[in-house]
């Protein structure tokens, strides 16, 4: 089958309908770029979406993350609009649904048609279990009366996931979920939103649904009557690795559209790419993105090998991986310089990245969420780090188990595997600096959290304490990113950039920092040799058909 | 406390209204409009010139009402905190202006003022497509005219990204006029449209931009254009002397750009956590979303101290501008940048929408500040200025340079009436050092002298102590740098951040120290922050984390802080270290 890459073709050559110029002209117009989605229904995107046993592709997760990266590489709000939200929906369905809504939901979406996911509320926000939607029993039926909004998709949808208040008692039992046949429910009952306009990702349509006393069949129940917050924070730990990992394609485009910049430019008479301030910035966004890629590689393939652990993973995933995106993709602009600000010539595309960048970490999973999810389990799982992590979690072509959605839990058990084999990862590493910051900010942790009162693990939290949330899953990454250099060796020093790279974001030292232009320019190498030989920057080096300018 | 420097900007507030209000001409809801349509706000700026704001940017020797930098600082934040992209329209004639302040004969500037007090937009023409902020590179030409009597300039080329190149009537040209360039190579042209022949320029169209939209950043080519000599600033080959001391004042006033900003970013999250319930809560009532509000808000009183400390400096400490300028430059837009990013994320999805939440303007105004890092010298521009001070002030330093203590003094007390600005003054480099620097020493003993009779200031007094050390600790690190290196090593970028932060915290305990006592002689609402020195230990934690020392102020003083910025935003003050009434208050 011809790649995603190579069916959308080089997004620097002017005349490309896929390429930036032709997005961005898009983006002007808050829609996305002609063709764009037929390329993906050509492709049948949406079966990577829906297991294989149902029919679709979708077997391992972290294979998911790979295959929908040329598509946020190319344009954020394509990959969202077209139909992230459909998986999201999905797993709600393949983790509680009956055979038959199991079923009919795969048919639906492999025939090319979209699904929203409706839990978000404006006036609730992440706080799932105050949402205000409601789903009434009457008889056999379950009457709907309420909104739900900043809804991806709610003009085209054919049927939505809809998070609902079933019974008005406080706690984790007074929601459930239901799959509603918007083809069917009773026109005069059920109004589709106008679109919210957006300051980024501008070509999604963003919208809502208002019901008004609605009838739907009984039957619309997913799982079990006041599972819904149960079913959508376990779905919520799939969805949230896969959209960490989403923001890995922006920044890869992002650090080619400066690469290609710093190579061409010159400025004080040479290019800018000589410059050691511009390298040691392309190296560090480069090690980064490779940070962020262990982590997200590691975390997806804990859900198949770990599932109990993963509410804590994917929590701590989504948290820090846009964070690394994020200030990678700043430190980069400045090299780009107003090039960045322009929403028109060659590198207008970068601006649109970094703009669609953040509200693509917003979600239904924002960052105050993913460390509360976090928070009130860790002093319990770092009592005792217990037994280390298996090696196929990190070695990226061990066969994985099938996913089974069934066996990811709201508490992760005591003990931390990741983190264990950071201890012994650490302890194998020639001791620099960074090393040894690492091994004592694993120390303190584990000591720190043990000492946590209870009123510091919900959201009451003192700011510090939310801050070990932080710490945690910088850690976390060092994890990562050691178990996945332990098991698929490269060939560069990129593990040393990393490393001191979290150790500096771990404890600040008035040290000056030192001068590692040893590994920069061995990166940096690395970086050409791939843009030059049309090779992706994450770690499975996918074929990409980008070039550079003359 | 009051500062008389805002009595103009309350002004200025009275005359534009309440920008809640959409039925007002300078409503945000006004400004978001016009930005969706790219279109330059031609009826605000009206008002602003209807006010008189444009003879604020002419120096009083020359006719106009510019007396103290301050002032205009102020009214400009005011003007931005609504719309950054107005104040980059209007302020933008002050720029175009600065090289005849700096440069000119008296009659240019004279001639220059008229221009401007009859309300024409004046334009800075520096960079070129293919140089950006590299000057030396510029390929603008202006050639003599062999022959001509009077003397007379052609100027061919192209500037590109120039703000209100195509709206301007003037501007000021940067142009090459010796062919091998260099330092000496460069001359600065004033040159009034009007006096061209039409077919001697033409406009490069409006660039499309994320943010400031509504801006005219356009370009201009000039094709055969005739200068006369009465248009050449200064001596022949001083351009570039002239444009870097221009730099220094603007590039300190674009933190007017950055105060706005932060002023809106930082009221509009405080509005939304006020209101917003969460988890059975208030927003604003959960420690960690009341800590990042108070984090944020210690972030922009930092710049607002190191602002309006640099801002007096170009009139009191006008030889050290070299350095407070990069600093300031560098500090005020990358502090600012990132408390909008962090207070975004408490905002979450309302800030990605552009009709739920105040017309969308919190998204607006972090596209809009993202300018500011950029134009006048980008960061990296800015960093590279404070490394090439490193050997003249390790010098400084170790011959125990005195600073200038009157001139700290007068920079410092707000009480003080600035005395003129004397552009002659401007130097390229700070020859005795920075003053901040060589004061700090002295400033912690005077400091710990205090925390000897008051136990509340020993919070402050070892958080100097730490600035102190850490100063010392930069100092050597600086040693062990190559001076004037070819290709500068990218961790002398790391220290020249430190360096920004050093200066940024030493003038910070000297607002504090000179201005403490009036502060504290009037009870009014930004008491409590100077009281035991809060604000000032605040500031202090942000910087000591940067500088890699953490001494994080007590919850206590984020508390107090965030009381305040509860009361200012409530009640339609600025978000300030002085009490300051905004139209809001009014409605």
């Amino acid at each position: 089958m011809t790649s995603l890459e190579e069916r959308f073709g080089d997004p620097y050559q002017a005349s490309n309908p896929l390429g930036h110029a032709a997005i961005v002209a898009a983006d002007e117009r808050a829609d996305l770029a002609a063709g764009a989605e037929a390329v993906l229904d050509d492709f049948g995107l949406n079966a990577e979406f829906v297991p294989r046993e149902l029919g679709g592709r979708l077997v391992e997760v972290d294979a998911l993350v790979r295959r929908l990266r040329p598509i946020f590489r190319r344009d954020a709000a394509l990959g969202l609009g077209y139909g992230v939200t459909s998986f999201m929906a999905g797993l709600n369905v393949w983790l509680g649904g009956s055979d038959v809504q199991r079923k009919s939901l795969a048919d639906l979406l492999l025939r090319g048609r979209k699904v929203s996911v409706g839990y978000h509320e404006l006036a609730r926000g992440n706080d799932l279990t105050a949402n205000e939607f409601a789903a009434r029993r009457a008889g056999e039926s379950l009457v709907l009366r309420g909104r739900k909004e900043v809804i991806n998709n709610v003009d085209r949808a054919d049927a939505a996931v809809l998070f609902a208040r079933t019974s008005d008692r406080p706690g984790g039992r007074s929601h459930s979920l239901l799959l509603v046949d918007l083809e069917s429910v009773d026109p005069d009952r059920f109004r589709r939103l106008p679109r919210f306009r957006t300051l980024g990702l501008r070509g999604c349509r963003l919208g809502g649904f208002e019901f008004y006393d609605c009838a739907v069949a009984d039957s619309s129940l997913v799982g079990d009557f006041g599972a819904g917050t149960d079913l959508a924070l376990r779905s919520f730990q799939v969805s949230r690795c896969v959209m960490a990992g989403a923001g890995l394609g922006v920044l890869d485009a992002g650090l080619f559209a400066v690469l290609r910049f710093a190579l061409a430019r010159r400025l004080y008479g040479q290019p800018v790419a000589a410059l050691p301030h511009a390298r040691a910035t392309l190296a560090g966004a480069f090690a980064d993105l490779l940070t962020a890629d262990a982590l997200v590689t590691t975390a997806t393939r804990a859900l198949h090998l770990l599932p109990d652990s993963a509410s804590v993973y994917a929590a701590a995933t989504k948290y820090l991986v846009p964070l690394l995106l994020e200030d990678a993709m700043n430190s980069l602009s400045v090299i780009l310089g107003a090039r960045f600000y322009l929403r028109e010539g060659e590198y207008a595309g970068f601006g649109k990245h970094m703009r669609d960048l953040p509200p693509l970490a917003i979600g239904h999973a924002g960052s105050v969420s993913c460390q509360l999810t976090m928070l009130p389990q860790l002093p319990r799982r770092l009592r005792e780090l217990g037994e280390p992590a298996p090696a196929a979690v990190f070695a990226a072509s061990a066969p994985l188990p099938a996913l089974d959605l069934t066996k990811l839990r709201l508490l992760a058990p005591a003990g931390d595997p990741l983190l264990a084999t950071l201890r012994e990862n650490l302890a194998a590493l020639p001791g620099t600096g960074a090393v040894r910051t690492l091994t004592a900010a694993l120390d303190d942790l584990v000591t720190h959290t043990a000492g946590m009162p209870a009123r510091d693990l919900g959201v009451q939290a003192s700011p510090a304490a939310l801050g070990v949330t932080e710490r945690y899953s910088l850690l976390l990454a060092a994890a990562a990113a050691t178990g996945y250099q332990r098991h698929n060796p490269e060939g560069t020093p990129w593990l040393q950039l990393a490393m001191s790279r979290l150790a500096r974001r771990l404890t600040p030292s008035p040290a000056p920092p030192a001068d590692e232009r040893e590994a920069e320019d061995a990166l940096l190498a690395d970086l050409v040799t791939r843009a030059e030989q049309g090779f992706g920057f994450c770690f499975d080096r996918d074929r990409v058909y980008r070039t550079l300018s003359n | 406390m009051k500062y008389a420097a805002f009595d103009m900007a309350e002004r200025l507030e009275q005359v534009l209204g309440d920008p809640a209000d959409p039925e007002s001409v300078f409503s945000y809801a006004r400004c978001a409009d016009l930005d969706d349509a790219d279109e330059f706000p031609a009826d605000i700026c009206r008002i602003l010139d209807d006010f008189g704001l444009q003879r604020r940017y002419i120096p009083v020797e020359f006719g106009g009402e510019l007396a103290d930098y301050q002032d205009c600082v102020q009214m400009m934040r005011m003007i931005a905190r609504r719309d950054v992209t107005v104040a980059v329209a209007h302020g933008k004639t002050y720029l175009g202006a600065v090289s005849a302040w700096v440069g000119g004969s008296s009659e240019q500037s004279a001639r220059l003022a008229e221009t401007i007090t009859a309300g024409i937009p004046v334009s800075w023409s520096l960079t070129e497509q293919a140089h950006g902020s590299d000057l030396l590179a510029g390929e603008v030409t202006a050639h003599a005219l062999p022959g001509a009597n009077p003397p007379a300039y052609r100027l061919n080329g192209e500037k590109w990204l120039i703000n209100n190149a195509t709206r301007g009537g003037a501007l000021c040209v940067l142009a090459r006029t010796r062919e091998a360039g260099g330092p000496r190579g460069f001359s600065v042209f004033l040159v009034d449209k009007a006096t061209l022949s039409p077919d001697a320029y033409s406009h490069v169209p409006k660039l499309h931009t994320h943010g400031i939209r509504g801006a005219d950043i356009s370009g201009i080519r000039f094709s055969d254009a005739v200068v006369g000599a009465e248009g050449l600033l200064g001596a022949e080959g001083t351009g570039l002397e002239t444009v870097l001391k221009g730099l220094q004042l603007t590039r300190t006033l674009c933190c007017a750009l950055s105060l706005g900003a932060g002023d809106h970013a930082l009221a509009v999250a405080t509005r939304f956590a006020l209101k917003r319930e969460l988890y059975g809560h208030k927003l604003a009532d959960l420690p960690a979303a009341r800590h990042k509000l108070a984090t944020a808000y210690a972030d922009h009183l930092l710049t607002e101290a190191f602002s309006v400390v640099g801002s007096r400096a170009i009139q009191t400490l006008t030889g050290e501008m070299s350095i407070l300028a990069a600093a300031i430059k560098y500090l005020a837009p990358t502090r600012t940048e990132a408390m909008i990013t962090q207070l975004r994320r408490l905002l979450g999805a309302r800030s990605l929408l552009r009709d739920v939440h105040e017309h969308g303007s919190f998204g607006k105004v972090e596209r809009d500040h993202r300018i500011v890092s950029l134009f006048d010298g980008n960061t990296l521009v800015n960093l590279n200025a404070l490394i090439n001070l490193f050997p003249i002030l390790l010098r400084a330093a170790d011959n125990a340079t005195a600073p200038d203590e009157e001139g700290l003094r007068q920079c410092t007390d707000l009480a003080v009436q600035l005395p003129p600005t004397r552009h002659d003054r401007l130097s390229l480099l700070p020859r005795k050092g920075s003053s901040f620097l060589l004061g700090l020493p002295e400033a912690v003993a005077e400091l710990t002298r205090l925390a000897g009779t008051d136990d509340g200031l020993a919070g402050l007094a070892s958080s100097a102590g730490a600035l102190r050390d850490a100063l010392e600790d930069l100092y050597r690190a600086m040693r062990t740098q190559p001076s004037t290196p070819l290709n500068v090593p990218a961790p002398c970028f790391v220290l020249a951040q430190r360096l920004a932060a050093c200066l940024g915290g030493a003038a910070i305990l000297q607002l504090w120290l000179r201005n403490r006592d009036a502060a504290l002689a009037h009870d009014t609402a930004t008491t409590p922050l100077w009281r035991n020195g809060v604000w000032a230990q605040l500031a202090l934690d942000r910087l000591l984390g940067e500088l890699g020392v953490p001494h994080p102020a007590p919850e206590s003083a984020y508390h107090t802080a965030f009381e305040v910025l509860h009361h200012q935003v409530s009640s339609g003050q600025l978000p300030s270290l002085f009490s300051v009434p905004l139209a809001e208050a009014r409605s």
